[in-house]
């Protein structure tokens, strides 16, 4: 600031250093305390006390006595009016600056989030489940839904008289559909015909829908000719100027309205191999039959999602967001051999439909491990072609389906009697040709004079009548000897879950020995009175075959989690149900079953192995009616005999042509325990069969 | 500086004042106005070249982003394309019909070579006689009615070239049990 000299008269300054050029027109001199004043500038402690009063003759605080002093005291009002004005205003805004920055933020934040982010679920991969070998069973895989925009396809928008049926026409082929759907499909929706969507087909191969691109891109080229640039341009007009409502064919471009979605889809490259184990997923893929729905939330994995700003539709590529990657299914592997499978599956086809029968399964079980190494059923499904199964083909029968075993049960009553040392494997039974026990006269299979057979020979020829008879010597009375069998019955797992938690397990029937009625109580020995499933039957046998230890049948080798580690699933619950010494006797006596000449099961003989096993031919209960009707024919057995490493069972129901056990389900072993033994590359038995006796002279 | 004017006239005794008050703000701000609009324009010259060329940037970005996810898809799907074919033809239904096609039949009872070159069992050439015969019907439905399943693996959702118009619909219903399925084709 320059300051003009000291001495001559200065016009009054104000603080900021300018003349107060308002003063100078005689106004009296306001109070030192104006509101804008800061302190005024202090030069250099110079009096000056004549600078003050100066030239001006008016004295500085007097009150204004013109009409201008007036106004400029309601100016100062007005500003101080003004002033709390703006003050209450932006009081207002700052409250409302706290509300919305602290009070609200956070519901602000969020609501604004869901307008600005959008979020993205990003799928998990279904994991797959493969065979022990790793032969794939169920993977899943990109498709595409083709989908149609049936506005597109009306004469007025596609000007053609028939768009449905000409895109139909050319989809149907690679769709593998009926025209006729298509186009039905392709119409407006009777029901809502402002629809813009209509879903032609799901899941789709890529292939399927890059023909279909590629076909709608060359007859969108194929029509941008200068001919039919010209019919476009003449639609819509009067005839009279030469207008046309429709395009000429060569010009349509009828696959206009055609699109597509990304989904996936769930393969089954294997087809039928193991579908009544692995079982299916429903329209959004979630697990709804066998393995698929029981280890479901392994196998589904976990969805992630991303969230991102978007304007107008697109990224916004600064604005962050987050992202949480989605976590992978588990890769299930099974226990399940698939040659093996495949064998079991053939077999066990070939053989109900030649017994002309309901149903029937095979089960092949590791003696040592007790892993499942096969699981067929007939009639099977194809997993990929749902639509045309039945319902009821749809289960596995093979744990779902309650039967009475029949005479296979009879090895449980023989263990028992073996193991509570009531007889040995030659101890003599008279068997007469008809019991009266209770209130009914029971029979064995063929009508016989009264028969002289050792404890063996009544297994061999299966004799119901030797078996109740044994049966009776496991305890004082009936009561005594019920409950004892019960026991052996309960640690062999009948009436028990097996423990694989396969979806729609049955654990059979089994009344406690209390309650077992009459005629139950002698039925039961031989197997009739008491019902079980497939794999509980299978694995009375894998107990005897190793050496009396019972492991719990286990389906599931173990899971490959997302981290790509497999671990394997916990071995088989081991527990003793029989002594070794009577296991090895029993797997005498179900050799002779198969090599004696007069045992029932010569069918199931395989040259160079040993092979023990049981016969089975039941009174069937039929599920509809509860009544005996028709029947069930079984065969169980292991081999080798000397060193047993494979159990195999066959189940047939209601067979027609023939009901013995040996003559169905022997052959059907023979032809699954061979594959099964050639596929493990079991080396063959060591020494002969040792021929029991089954026979004594009276 | 619209003060210039009353500052002249205001500081009237003091000429000393006057050649600077009056010249100096005036050229100043003459001079200052030039650079600070050169100044502005460059801001928003350069600014706007800013923003096209970030714009630029970021749809290249996007059209790059979009090719290769393009690109990823289609590799994708061929390898699921390829690996399903694999997995198809390498399952035991399928090896099987290749081994039939090719004349072979299951092997029979087996027999055994001892280390010392004695022979277990008879050995003799494989005949294709079953314990269990034949039926003719399929374990599974197989999906519609293609004759030649060995050219195409029978997944119709995988195939690289569809079958012709082969009614999928019309393939053989669950067989009922003893009769032989009217798809069994071979």
């Amino acid at each position: 600031m320059t300051r003009p000299p000291a001495d001559a008269p200065r016009p009054r300054r104000s603080p900021s250093g300018r003349p107060d050029a308002r003063r100078r027109v005689g106004e009296p001199r306001r109070s030192a305390d104006g509101p804008p004043r800061p302190a005024r500038p202090r030069p250099s402690g110079r009096p000056r006390p004549d600078a003050r009063p100066g030239r001006r003759p008016a004295p500085a605080r007097r009150p204004a006595s013109g009409p201008k002093t007036i106004r400029l005291a309601d100016s100062r009002r007005r500003l101080r009016l003004v002033t709390v004005c703006l003050l209450l205003v932006f009081a207002i805004f700052a409250g409302r600056l706290v509300q919305l920055q602290l009070l609200d933020s956070d519901a602000l934040a969020a609501a604004a989030g869901a307008n600005k982010y959008v979020r993205v679920t990003l799928p998990a991969e279904r994991g797959s489940i493969t065979a022990a070998d790793g032969t794939v069973l169920a993977a899943s895989v990109d498709a595409y839904d083709i989908t149609a925009d049936p506005t597109m396809f009306t004469p007025e928008a596609s000007h053609l008289p028939d768009a449905p049926e000409q895109a139909a026409a050319l989809l149907a082929p690679i769709l593998n559909q009926p025209k006729e759907k298509l186009a039905a499909a392709l119409h407006l929706n009777p029901k809502n015909p402002k629809s813009q969507y209509a879903l032609l087909t799901a899941r789709q191969s890529p292939a399927a829908k890059n023909q279909i691109s590629d076909l709608k891109a060359t007859l969108l080229k194929q029509s941008d000719t200068a001919t039919c640039r010209g019919q476009r341009l003449l639609l819509g007009k009067p005839a009279d100027k030469g207008g046309r409502q429709f395009l000429d064919p060569s010009c349509a471009t009828p696959l206009a309205g055609v699109f597509w979605d990304q989904s996936t889809r769930r393969s089954y490259p294997a087809e039928g191999l193991a579908a009544n184990l692995v079982g299916f997923v429903n329209a959004d893929g979630v697990g709804t039959g066998g393995l698929e729905l029981q280890y479901q939330q392994q196998l589904s994995g976990q969805e992630g999602h991303s969230t991102y700003a978007s304007a107008g539709g697109r990224r916004v590529p600064t604005a962050g967001g987050s992202r949480q990657d989605p976590v992978p299914g588990s890769d299930l592997r099974l226990t399940v051999n698939p040659d093996i499978q495949w064998a079991a599956q053939r077999a066990i086809t070939d053989q109900v439909a030649n017994a002309g029968a309901e149903k029937g399964y095979v089960i092949v079980q590791d003696v040592r491990t007790g892993q499942v190494l096969a699981m067929a059923t007939s009639p099977g499904f194809n997993p990929n072609d749902l639509s045309s199964a039945r319902a009821d083909q749809l289960g596995n029968a093979a744990v779902q389906d309650a039967y009475e075993p029949g005479s296979t049960a009879k090895l449980m009553t023989m263990a028992a009697v073996l193991d509570t040392g009531a007889a040995s494997a030659d101890t003599h039974v008279t068997v007469p040709n008809t019991l009266q026990r209770a209130d009914r006269v029971f029979h064995d299979d063929v009508d016989h004079e009264t028969w002289y057979l050792t404890l063996t020979g009544v297994l061999a020829k299966s004799s119901n009548i030797g078996t109740i008879e044994a049966a009776e010597h496991l305890g004082p009375n009936q009561p005594a000897a019920n409950k004892v069998l019960a026991g052996y019955l309960d640690r062999f797992g009948i009436g028990k879950p097996t423990g694989l938690g396969f979806p729609g397990e049955t654990r059979g029937i089994l009344a406690k020995p209390e309650d077992w009625s009459g005629s139950q109580q002698y039925t039961i020995p031989f197997g009739q009175g008491l019902s079980v499933n497939a794999l509980q039957a299978t694995s009375v046998f894998s107990t005897i075959a190793n050496g009396g230890v019972r492991v719990a049948p286990s389906l599931l080798a173990g899971t490959t989690g997302p981290d790509g580690r497999f671990s394997p699933a916990p071995a088989g619950a081991q527990t003793r149900v029989v002594t070794q010494q009577t296991a090895r006797t029993l797997t005498e006596m179900l050799e002779s079953v198969v090599t004696d000449e007069q045992g029932t099961g010569n069918k199931a003989q395989i040259p160079g192995y040993r092979v023990a096993g049981k016969t089975g031919t039941a009174n069937r209960v039929d599920p509809k009616t509860g009544k005996y009707s028709g029947y069930t024919a079984s065969f169980i057995g292991f081999a080798p005999a000397d060193q047993p490493r494979v159990t195999v069972s066959c189940v047939i129901q209601d067979p027609v042509n023939g009901h013995f056990g040996g003559q169905l389900c022997g052959p059907v072993f023979k032809q699954v325990m061979e594959f099964a033994l050639k596929t493990l590359q079991v080396p063959p038995s060591g020494s002969e069969a040792p021929n029991l006796p089954v026979e004594w002279k009276p | 500086m619209p003060v210039a004017g009353e500052r002249t006239r205001g500081s009237l005794p003091g000429q000393g004042g006057r050649a600077r008050i009056t010249v100096r703000p005036g050229a100043r701000s003459m001079r200052g106005r030039t650079p600070f609009a050169v100044l502005v324009v460059a801001l928003l010259s350069g600014g706007l070249v800013g923003l096209l060329m970030l714009n630029t940037a970021l749809n290249e970005g996007s059209f790059t982003l979009a090719r290769l996810k393009k690109q990823t898809t289609e590799a994708t799907d061929q390898q699921q394309t390829l690996q399903q074919q694999i997995y198809q033809q390498s399952a035991p239904d399928a090896l099987e019909r290749k081994a039939r096609e090719l004349g072979m039949v299951p092997g029979g009872d087996p027999a055994f070579l001892a280390p010392d070159g004695k022979v277990d069992g008879k050995a003799k050439a494989a005949e294709d006689s079953p314990p269990v015969p034949r039926s003719g019907n399929e374990p599974w439905q197989r999906p519609g009615a293609s004759p030649a399943p060995g050219a195409t693996p029978a997944d119709p959702g995988v195939e690289l070239a569809p079958a012709p118009p082969a009614v999928a619909s019309g393939s053989p219903f669950g067989s009922p049990s003893g009769s032989p399925s009217p798809g069994a084709a071979r």
